[in-house]
């Protein structure tokens, strides 16, 4: 429950959006976080904002946020229904592994090779995803654990596969051959490729989901009383193995969708540094889980970062401090408006 | 059995097992008193980056573990007040301090000392082991302790300390009470969140000083994330020992030994992204094969409940 | 004269808009059973908290002998002698009977507890006012009269002159409850007070020296229990005479809609929770489950609703076996399900009343099509309803979770009865109402079973279930004990069935 209209005693509360004053909060801190460093906080707040929304940035922003989107959903979906993966990490690298094998490996001609990537990458991500819920409804394990215990394991066997079996042995480094140009996401203007059209499409498709499915509204319910919706019928373990599911599909298609629109090989060690998962977590938090609220973030959050590149270039404050603005953000309003998987 | 066991091993073992250990107690104890503490992980991390600070100014590793413990109890006053008197989901309260606790470190290790990813310099002074020698002659146990820092030695009494004081004192059953059923002991005149803060607040100042036995106790360095998950083995730990420090110990031991097992398979020639999972194989191993065991008996899990998305967690909605 | 033990002069205690007390006056005499009756919602739970520290009033005084006091919480008003024994038990049940005696006021030797000592105090406290408890028993393996022992071991043990007894006999076999009667003479006569709130006539007029009666917030009427009447006192709590009887045609008896042959849930460790149970409810009647609370109702309500697997035997819907089916399957072969818990599994107090009138029923038409939910139909069916069933509601888009008990049940009774299924089980579908409530929901009752639904209804009230049902089931550990017709049963029979025991033949 965010911010109430009246309090206890029925009367009535001037109401400020909660988002709004946790963002001040936010960016005062942050600013005497660079004040302490000697910078200039004004400065580095317009250098964001001008890096993020400006008409050269925007491209930048939107490539930024094709991940992030992403991964916004991935948490989003699950936390609907009141259950959270953390998980998101380990399977995007499984899809993102997945993705660049295939695209490889397999003896078809590009545009197929690319398609059959992309499913394969959302389908064995989906499966292991599944496998958290399966330790719930099976095993007890709480699917906040599990999710997150499995995924160092996942990261740990890619990482191995692209170092020795898959590894390309021309250059020195840690990642798989070049995918072949005709498997590669067709570029739509500078760095936007097709990535981005079909992450908004599954955006659509999560939204009408949500709104206008028997489905959605099973997982609306649980997420607001589980034992509620038992109780009317919903199968909750089925539920919860395909919400799964569907989330770790989203994250291996973001992993397939890097490797095959931007990196064009799987390379070791690059798809956590950008933090797309937690970002995107921090998202869906922030929305309670609801769809269109968690996109609108997750977009806010890629245009943050995106400005943070920019800031950290013209004035050399570590574009980190965006990750420390995000957080500050959710701690607020997780500790004044009770935000979180109910909201 | 001695070539898979050697020395070298039980020694980085207890040494590995230090930090889990604290934190594992840490986390019984919030446990204990009813909150759920997931920000294991962002506390040791910021400890750990204050004991190199702390040591760093003051040229003294006593200073580095000072600073550690004094940076882990103020950042645990998020958790502290915001699950008490703010009544926030101390899930996402403690999601969010992991983060924090990432980007703020990775923020200040910038700032703050010019570098990024790693940083070492000869001005921080670790810790001291205190050596044994007669240690060496008793077979694993012995090899284990023959060489460690007090912290070691420190985190072993505190299991002690902390059970004997949890299950024996007039304290203990107030605190175990005010988990059980707070709106009991709220009744019975124990002043619930006064309780739950201050427990907290020594559960972070332990693992703080898990932190500093991080960067501090065996090569002085601070890497960011370096934490890299042991906090989250932590939950895990008391999961399975059921906010009970002793067994919660047990489980530190389980996981400390696959460690160790793992950096000798590596010396074995394993590639190290392989060996390095093993203890989280091991955990989610030990969280099934416990799960079994305790469904055989038929008991419901309080802690398994209130680890998952439910009322300690899941959507239980508040009948007005 | 002696000042009176405890007083209330003129508390006013407000929520918001509401007025929960309105100038309440409250005197008791020491060493009297004092009856606070009324209904839900007239303040008797605002007052008691009040008297017992854990609310302030806004206007009035409390006085204890004579002189004010002004309780600052509920630890002030133990100290000054108030104990309290409330309905829903405040226990720690991992912990022994002795460690939650002797909580927060633990016997020590330095900083540790003096097991010893804190044993020997609980038996000797036990044993001086005959209440009957094992120091080291582990609460969570009680029953609940033995858990309403600790509870009142409790307030002794903390030197309570002033007992509050708040609806302590809503969870005990009559037998029970007698014996509980017992422990109030014994210290009433030892010079203790008690306040006993409760709504049950019968029980105040076995047990009270005198009665104050509550509506709406204000005292309407205070009288001597020797000089009054059940009749009098209805009619001080509702303001009207009610019909305490209802009215019923003869129940026209159609096919079985819902049977359970030989159903059985084990338990770990011997007794089964549910022992071979067999019934048949039929067309047109309405079937009434009586029991204390903890002879496997629940789980045997679970297992027919499908919330539970059965260890053995089968549950038949209208003639289908239904015994593999699930929640859902067994909704679409005609079972509606009014539970216990309205707020925490029948309504989704975080949802809104078109999402909670859909539940259930929304993978068919008019709201589920194929694969997608027509909001509208949600939104059509939830103001067809809410003026049907009268609920309190500003809207089918208002959250549920603001109303008030008998609204939620309407809600849930609501969407429930509009399915129209043939087969309707309703677990204690009155508890926490008020009489306006109460009426409604029994009226609905009757009608359904007149127009032909079998009706099973587990109540613990039994009055509830004397006056409603055509044939009465007794349910004890696990089993049904008595299978009779609702001419031929009797508080007294049903009492003895539901504590075990065989009624002497007549």
């Amino acid at each position: 429950m965010s911010a109430r209209a009246a309090d206890r005693d029925g009367r009535p509360r001037l109401r400020a959006p909660p988002a709004a004053v946790a963002l001040l909060f936010a960016a005062l801190v942050g600013g005497a976080l660079i004040l302490a460093s000697g910078a200039n906080p004004l400065l580095a707040y317009y250098q964001i904002l001008v890096g993020s929304l400006g008409w050269g940035a925007l491209p930048d922003t939107l490539n930024w946020a094709t991940p992030l989107v992403g991964m916004t959903l991935v948490a989003a979906i699950p936390l609907r229904g009141g259950m959270i993966n953390l998980g998101g990490d380990g399977q995007m690298v499984i899809g993102a592994l997945v993705a660049a094998a295939v695209a490889v490996y397999l003896p078809a001609p590009g545009p197929i090779a690319a398609i059959v990537a992309l499913i394969a990458a959302g389908i064995a991500a989906g499966l292991y995803a599944a496998l958290a819920a399966w330790g719930e409804t099976r095993h007890g394990i709480p699917m906040l654990i599990s999710s997150l215990l499995m995924s160092y394991p996942a990261i740990g066997v890619v990482s191995y596969i692209v170092r020795f079996p898959l590894r390309d042995t021309t250059t020195g480094l840690p990642q798989t051959s070049m995918i072949p140009e005709s498997a590669r996401l067709p570029t739509i203007a500078g760095p936007l490729n097709v990535g981005l059209l079909i992450i908004v499409a599954v955006a659509a498709l999560v939204v009408f989901v949500d709104r206008a499915t028997i489905v959605g509204y099973e997982l609306r319910l649980r997420g607001v009383n589980k034992r509620f919706a038992g109780y009317g019928g919903v199968r909750l373990d089925a539920q919860a193995t395909r919400v799964m599911f569907a989330s770790g599909a989203i994250a291996g298609l973001v992993g397939a969708i890097i490797v095959l629109g931007s990196q064009f090989r799987f390379i070791d060690e690059t798809f956590l540094t950008p933090s797309y998962t937690w970002s995107g977590l921090m998202a869906a938090l922030l929305a309670g889980g609801e769809p269109v609220g968690a996109i609108a973030a997750g977009v806010f959050f890629a245009a943050l970062q995106t400005g943070g590149f920019a800031m950290q270039r013209e004035t050399s404050i570590p574009r980190v401090l965006t990750l420390v603005l995000q957080s500050i953000v959710i701690l607020f309003l997780a500790v004044r408006h009770s935000v979180g998987r109910r909201a | 059995m001695s070539e898979i066991i050697t020395p070298f091993m039980m020694q980085s073992a207890v040494q590995a097992m230090t930090p889990i250990l604290l934190a594992a107690l840490a986390g019984s104890l919030c446990q204990r008193v009813g909150v759920f503490n997931m920000a294991l992980e962002g506390q040791m991390l910021v400890g750990a980056f204050a004991a190199i600070v702390g040591s760093y100014a003051t040229h003294s590793a006593t200073g580095g573990v000072a600073a550690a413990m004094a940076a882990a109890t103020v950042f645990s006053l998020i958790l502290a007040f915001g699950a008490t008197v703010f009544r926030g989901d101390p899930v996402v309260i403690c999601i969010g301090m992991n983060l924090l606790a990432s980007g703020l470190t990775a923020y200040l290790l910038r700032v703050l000392f010019g570098v990024s990813g790693t940083f070492s310099d000869p001005a921080i002074v670790g810790i001291d082991k205190i050596r044994l020698p007669a240690l060496r002659g008793i077979p694993v146990l012995g090899w284990g302790f023959a060489s460690e820092t007090i912290i070691t030695w420190a985190a072993w009494a505190l299991v002690a300390i902390v059970s004997v004081v949890l299950f024996r004192t007039a304290l203990g059953l107030r605190l175990r009470g005010v988990g059980e059923q707070p709106d009991a002991a709220e009744t019975l005149g124990v002043n619930v969140n006064l309780y739950r803060i201050v427990t907290i607040l020594c559960g972070g100042a332990l693992v703080g000083l898990a932190g500093a036995q991080l960067s501090l106790g065996a090569v002085s360095v601070f890497a960011e994330d370096m934490s890299a998950g042991r906090g989250w083995i932590a939950v895990v730990a008391v999961m399975l020992g059921r906010a009970n420090p002793l067994y919660a110990a047990g489980a530190c031991v389980l996981f400390g030994l696959a460690d160790a097992l793992s950096i000798r398979l590596q010396s074995q020639g394993l590639p190290n992204q392989l060996t390095d999972i093993s203890p989280y194989v091991v955990t989610l191993a030990a969280l099934v094969i416990s799960h079994r065991r305790r469904t055989r008996a038929a008991r419901p899990s309080a802690e398994i409940a209130a680890a998952s998305p439910a009322p300690a967690g899941e959507a239980q909605p508040e009948a007005r | 004269m002696a000042a009176f033990e405890l007083e209330a002069r003129g508390v006013v205690k407000r929520y918001g808009a509401l007025l929960a007390n309105d100038h309440v006056d409250l005197a008791v005499e020491r060493g009297e059973i004092h009856a606070v009756m009324g209904e839900n919602g007239a303040g008797k739970s605002t007052l008691m908290s009040i008297l017992y520290g854990l609310q302030r009033p806004d206007e009035g005084a409390v006085l204890l002998r004579g002189a004010e006091v002004h309780f600052r919480s509920a630890l002030d008003a133990i100290a000054h002698g108030m104990g309290m024994v409330h309905q829903a038990f405040k226990l720690f049940n991992s912990l022994t009977v002795w460690e939650n005696i002797v909580y927060a006021r633990e016997p020590r030797r330095g900083p540790f507890v003096d097991r010893r000592a804190a044993r020997q105090s609980v038996a000797a406290l036990a044993e001086r006012h005959r209440l009957n408890v094992d120091p080291d028993a582990v609460v969570t393996k009680l029953s609940v009269g033995v858990r309403q022992r600790i509870e009142i071991l409790k307030a002794l043990y903390r030197e309570a002159q002033i007992l509050i007894l708040d609806e302590p006999t809503a969870v005990l076999t009559p037998q029970e409850r007698d014996g509980l009667f017992e422990v109030m003479r014994h210290l009433a006569a030892g010079g203790r007070t008690i306040l006993f709130v409760t709504h049950k006539l019968n029980e105040v007029m076995a047990v009270t020296d005198r009665v104050t009666v509550l509506r709406d917030g204000r005292v309407v009427d205070r009288m001597r229990t020797s000089e009054t009447s059940p009749r009098e006192i209805i009619r001080a709590m509702t303001g009207r005479s009610v019909n305490l009887k209802v009215d019923k045609a003869p129940a026209r008896i159609g096919a079985p809609a819902l049977e359970a042959v030989d159903l059985a849930i084990a338990a770990p460790g011997g007794k089964p929770t549910v022992d071979k149970v067999s019934f048949a409810v039929h067309a047109g009647e309405i079937v009434g489950i009586a029991g204390v609370a903890g002879n496997g109702q629940s789980e045997l309500v679970e297992a027919l609703v499908g919330l539970r697997p059965a260890d053995g035997g089968s549950v038949k819907v209208a003639g289908r076996d239904v015994t593999a089916a699930d929640v859902a399957e067994r909704r679409a072969a005609g079972i509606a399900y009014i539970p216990e818990d309205r707020a925490a599994v029948g309504a989704a107090l975080g949802a809104n009343a078109a999402d909670n009138l859909a539940m259930g029923f929304h993978r068919s038409a008019p709201i589920g099509h194929g694969a997608l939910i027509d909001r509208k139909a949600m939104g059509a069916k939830a103001r067809a309803l809410i003026p049907k069933f009268g609920i309190k509601i500003a809207g089918e888009r208002s959250l549920v979770g603001s109303l008030s008990g008998g609204n939620l049940q309407k809600v849930v009774a609501a969407r429930e009865l509009s399915h129209e299924a043939p087969a309707l089980i309703a677990e204690q579908p009155t508890r926490g109402l008020d009489v306006g409530a109460t009426e409604f929901i029994h009226s609905q009752l009757i009608a359904e079973r007149d127009k032909g639904r079998a009706i099973l209804m587990i109540s613990a009230e039994l009055s509830e279930i004397l006056a409603l049902s055509d044939r009465i089931l007794v349910m004890y550990e696990g089993r049904i004990l008595a299978d009779v017709s609702a001419e031929e049963a009797s508080e007294e029979t049903l009492g003895l069935l539901m504590a075990g025991r065989e009624p002497v033949a007549a």
